[in-house]
């Protein structure tokens, strides 16, 4: 028995024209990848405007106003994102078998046939990495050793800088493909994967319904996952990572276990630090209580898409900095009990701390703020990501 | 190239490609301050993405056409593909939570639904659906 030579390995790989393109073709990638191009397109520009919170550019206007623009802008992005899982999967379907078109034998050809599989394997790792990392995100689970926010971000800009990219050199096959009836086109002589194509008449399945099923996954999948950001969708959505309940009727990103924090957040010696204009206060629980105490409703919304919310009872952080002689535009870091995790601090910029609105919170919903929600103070702040509203606040200080 | 036009790129497509050329480069030197633990990590992450689709998820959906194409009526085909592409999109979609990885212990307030459960119904309800619209289509095309 003679082993097999190169030449026989070849001849049992399919070729491109041996796959059935009655429902593939220009019609339905131009269409599911226009649909695939919006999602990512909303997905990269809400994702970008939640890394901006993080690192303000300066030259973005993020302040207070709107309370709900955080809240709608990562709904938006964790919505998308769940809408482009089907979209992908059904665009790579709709071209897989270019994977088996063979290499030219012209030298130059061979150069920009690598180049462009290249550019094309780069835009659909980085792809299947940002929604597979981003839905786990959502759920907690860090199946890796690198920092998911760094990550996230650079490897959007690779996403979206090889789509442009993609976009640019299939331009007029994209325009030709929307131009194109998506009425079937007969199947080929000799499909090795699934001959079910066709019209309706015959029983095969269309260009319409695959198209058509294609919008319902997608739409069943955000559907069946919103309700953690809209509310009325709460009972619907029974994939959602949240359902919208906690205590006090606010879900929990971090509990004070998971935190370190409650020890610190539960000492009878709990004294708030208020560091400015060269002196500190410390306040007892008790000095906090007794001063002048305002109600807010303002929503908490987190990166991972879930959003509520909930009516808050505390102290205006302008008022607080007013007693050590701060003015109310003023820069002020609050750092946290908390002993494990990041973001056991953050940097209140001066349009929040002015806003009336921006509270260090002592009640939530009427009652004493659970530990798990940042007993005994935490900052909540109209319009600003849900990690960045430090929680078992213990320290205050006027930076700028 | 498969689709590569012979003729001159127009300004536009010149445009897209270098402002995507430009924010691909701006993403790859945003990682370089990573470590080497970290990127080799992400290299992982990026091969298996491939790799997971290309080697195992395409080629398994050309053989489970196979299958729907040798062994269903043809009216059934349409409804039973139409069924598969909604679940298993949707399953891809819900992996997180299907796989038990969303709940964290001593916080209800994540992962704490009936996951499994509401997976079970979600699946007998695509199947029933595809059933009963293949007899409907079986009884208009007049063979089943």
């Amino acid at each position: 028995m003679r082993l097999p030579t190169v030449e026989d390995i070849e001849a049992r790989i399919p070729r491109p024209e041996h796959f059935d393109e009655s429902r593939r073709g220009l019609a339905t990638t131009s269409r599911v990848g226009t649909a695939l191009g919006i999602a990512f397109g909303i997905c990269f520009l809400t994702g970008m405007w939640s890394h901006f919170q993080y690192t303000d550019p300066g030259w973005l206007p993020i302040g207070p106003n709107p309370a709900w623009l955080y809240r709608v802008t990562q709904g938006l992005h964790i919505i998308s994102g769940t809408a482009a899982v089907p979209l992908i999967l059904v665009k790579l379907w709709s071209v897989y078998p270019h994977l088996f078109k063979r290499p030219p034998g012209e030298k130059r050809e061979l150069v920009l046939e690598g180049l462009s599989r290249a550019s094309i394997g780069l835009l659909v790792a980085s792809s299947l990495f940002m929604l597979a990392s981003g839905t786990l995100n959502i759920a907690g689970w860090y199946a890796w050793d690198f920092s998911f926010r760094r990550t996230h971000e650079a490897v959007a800009w690779i996403a979206i800088g090889s789509l442009v990219l993609h976009i640019g050199v299939k331009l007029p096959l994209i325009r030709a493909g929307l131009g194109t009836s998506i009425k079937d086109s007969p199947a080929g002589d000799s499909p090795v994967d699934d001959p079910i194509g066709g019209d309706d008449s015959t029983g095969g399945t269309s260009r319409r319904a695959l198209l058509a099923a294609t919008g319902a996954a997608s739409g069943l999948a955000v559907l069946l996952t919103a309700g953690q950001t809209v509310p009325f969708l709460r009972r619907v959505s029974v994939f959602s990572v949240r359902s919208g309940e906690g205590p006090q009727d606010l879900p929990i990103n971090r509990t004070a276990k998971s935190a370190g924090a409650i020890a610190g957040a539960t000492s009878p010696d709990f004294v708030l630090e208020l560091v400015g204009g060269g002196q500190t206060l410390s306040m007892t629980l008790d000095d906090l209580r007794a001063l002048p105490q305002v109600t807010r409703t303002l929503p908490i919304a987190c990166v991972e898409g879930w959003s509520r919310s909930a009516e808050w009872t505390g102290i205006p952080v302008r008022d607080l900095i007013a007693l050590v002689g701060a003015k109310p535009r003023s820069t002020v870091q609050f750092r946290s009990t908390q002993t494990r995790g990041a973001f056991a601090s953050s940097e209140l910029p001066a349009e929040f701390v002015q806003d009336g609105r921006t509270l260090l919170a002592l009640k939530l919903n009427g009652e004493t703020l659970s530990v798990d929600h940042g007993f005994p103070c935490r900052l909540i702040a109209p319009n600003r990501p849900g990690v960045m509203q430090t929680k078992w606040v213990t320290k205050m200080e006027v930076v700028a | 190239m498969s689709n590569l036009s012979t003729t001159r790129p127009s300004l536009i497509q010149l445009a897209l490609g270098a402002a995507g050329v430009a924010g691909l480069l701006w993403g790859v030197w945003s990682l370089l301050d990573d470590g080497v633990g970290a990127l080799v990590s992400l290299g992982i992450w990026l091969a298996g993405a491939i790799l997971v689709h290309d080697a195992i998820l395409a080629p398994l959906t050309v053989v489970i056409t196979l299958v729907v194409a040798k062994f269903l009526p043809p009216a059934a085909r349409m409804p039973t593909v139409v069924a598969a592409i909604i679940w298993a999109a949707c399953s891809i979609a819900f992996v997180s939570v299907l796989t038990g990885h969303a709940f964290k212990a001593g916080n209800e307030t994540i992962g704490g639904r009936p996951y499994t459960l509401a997976w079970i119904i979600f699946t007998v309800l695509l199947a029933a659906g595809a059933t009963l619209a293949s007899l409907l289509r079986a009884r208009r095309l007049g063979s089943r």
